[in-house]
């Protein structure tokens, strides 16, 4: 009987196993084993000879003017606009899940540049900052399109504590300020790390908009990104330098998932 | 105060919805008056408009319910399946995700032209079904679901999609309605994808039409803009409620 039980529960995980097949086997065709040949790529001198070259592509794309210029602009709107995000949407969402009733029925309008096509919204753009040549549109379109998925992630994380919490702390004698320091904080701070890294990361996504805002491959200085980089790479068909750009960034992107995730575990211990 | 934080709200969330309803106003608006004559000058005479904007429903969709029938197996099977290395690969599924763009187009690009892809539908579809975003949220949102549910399914039946069909995915709804919105949205915004990976225009969708849109006749840009943002922001009218709950992306691992 028992070993009739066993032998099911072991069908059964091969079953559960199978289940993920299709969706690694398309990872696999669609991701892995390309990035393994993007590896390659960006090691050797170019697509006919194919002489190794060590990391000579690196260094060259290391010191590259336009590659460190778009390192540099991505950096900074990360330090800039994601602080305004993540504020913005606590700010937004504290009030959303705690404020006045008719006060909650505007979450939609804050959740709403989340769905709204890119390429829809940069004409309004184009018109009202036609005479604006400094960054600002950028960050403005940035922090419109970023804040909503922010609010839905942190207002579904405020309303998840129970608030019978609340009512034990009140009764004994916690007063507003202690009841969040206690309560409300050790809870939303886990998916405060989370919607920093998802902006931290979507930061490194914006490329549609300030491609789709410019309409060109060649933004002023200042709006230059890596993705530029890497796009215009991309029409050149300079296979070494994309490549060596792809890996760069996905080792600074997988260090920032990494180091986020290492944070939010450290946190809970 | 409470009045004060009214106030703050009610300017805050206009400053949000301001540039769409900018967007269908100029729309309307031309010369200095309200007229239609834009919407005519698109519907009418500009023929380039409709292929794509089918080919955009049809890829956003195709890549929607094809995503569907993918993850919700996938997701089904990192929660139920006992094997080393599991978390490693949910990892990996996570900073897959995390991926902007510029990193896994060039790997898809490769897959694609190998397999003779490039310049065809499937080479829109094919790469986007395989997108890691809504097997990590769905896996997320199944740690709080009900697994004495599938433990009773399961004495009933050996065969694992009745299993999911008839426990699991009631229990999902929410998530996934809130996976279709962001899927569809993300499909529907492609920029891209069809414009590195296609080159005839009549593949083209409408994404890609309003990019060029200077170069076509008329001043047609903004009623293509609002006829674009139509479908998700319907989709999200619908579906917003889903969202807050659907999506419980807040603890990794």
């Amino acid at each position: 009987m028992k070993k009739a039980k066993t032998k099911k529960g072991f069908r059964w995980n091969t079953k559960c196993k199978l289940c993920l097949v299709p969706s690694l086997l398309g990872t696999l065709v669609f991701f892995v084993v390309p990035f393994i040949r993007v590896i390659y790529y960006s090691l050797i001198d170019n697509q006919f000879k194919r002489n190794f070259v060590g990391l000579d592509n690196y260094i060259d794309t290391l010191t590259n003017d336009y590659f460190l210029l778009a390192l540099k602009n991505s950096l900074l709107l990360i330090v800039i606009c994601v602080p305004i995000v993540i504020i913005l949407s606590l700010a937004v969402s504290l009030v959303l899940s705690y404020g006045i009733r008719w006060v909650r029925k505007t979450r939609a309008a804050f959740v709403l540049p989340l769905v709204i096509p890119t390429a829809s919204i940069v004409l309004i753009w184009q018109s009202v900052f036609a005479q604006d040549t400094s960054v600002l549109p950028v960050y403005l379109l940035f922090i419109w399109k970023n804040t909503g998925i922010c609010i839905v992630l942190l207002t579904a994380a405020f309303t998840a504590i129970d608030p019978a919490l609340f009512e034990a702390a009140r009764l004994d004698g916690a007063s507003t300020f202690t009841l969040h320091k206690k309560i409300t904080i050790p809870i939303i701070m886990p998916t405060v790390f989370f919607v920093s890294l998802l902006t931290i990361v979507n930061s490194f996504k914006i490329f549609k908009e300030i491609y789709l805002y410019y309409g060109t491959n060649y933004p002023p200085d200042h709006s230059y990104t890596l993705q530029y980089y890497m796009n215009n790479n991309f029409l050149k068909l300079d296979y070494q330098s994309l490549a060596t750009s792809a890996v760069l960034t996905s080792i600074l992107v997988f260090g920032i998932v990494m180091a986020g995730m290492a944070l939010q575990r450290r946190y809970r211990q | 105060m409470k009045k004060l934080i009214g106030i703050i709200f009610a300017l805050l969330s206009a400053v949000f919805v301001l540039p769409v309803f900018a967007t269908v106003f100029l729309s309307f608006y031309s010369e200095g008056t309200l007229t239609l004559q834009e919407y005519k000058d698109l519907l009418f005479d500009c023929f380039v408009f409709y292929p794509m904007f089918w080919n955009s429903v049809l890829y956003a969709a195709a890549i929607t319910l094809a995503q569907l029938v993918v993850i919700i197996p996938c997701a089904f099977g990192f929660s139920q399946a006992k094997f080393k290395g599991k978390g490693v690969l949910f990892v990996f599924y996570i900073v897959l995700m995390m991926m902007p763009l510029q990193v896994t187009i060039l790997p898809n690009y490769i897959g694609l032209r190998d397999m003779g892809l490039i310049n065809t539908p499937w080479g829109i579809i094919l790469p986007m079904i395989f997108s890691p975003f809504g097997v990590v949220v769905m896996h997320q949102y199944m740690k709080n679901t009900d697994t004495s549910v599938i433990e009773a399914t399961r004495l009933e039946t050996s065969s694992i999609f009745r299993v999911i069909i008839t426990s699991v995915i009631p229990q999902l709804k929410v998530c996934i309605f809130a996976v279709v919105l962001f899927v569809f949205a993300d499909c529907w915004n492609m920029v891209e994808q069809p414009m590195l990976f296609l080159t005839d225009d009549s593949l083209k969708t409408l994404s890609v039409f309003i990019s060029n849109a200077q170069s076509y006749t008329g001043a047609v840009l903004f009623p293509a803009a609002v006829i674009f943002l139509m479908p998700v922001l319907f989709l999200y009218l619908f579906f917003s409620d889903s969202l807050e709950k659907g999506l419980t992306l807040g603890e990794l691992s």
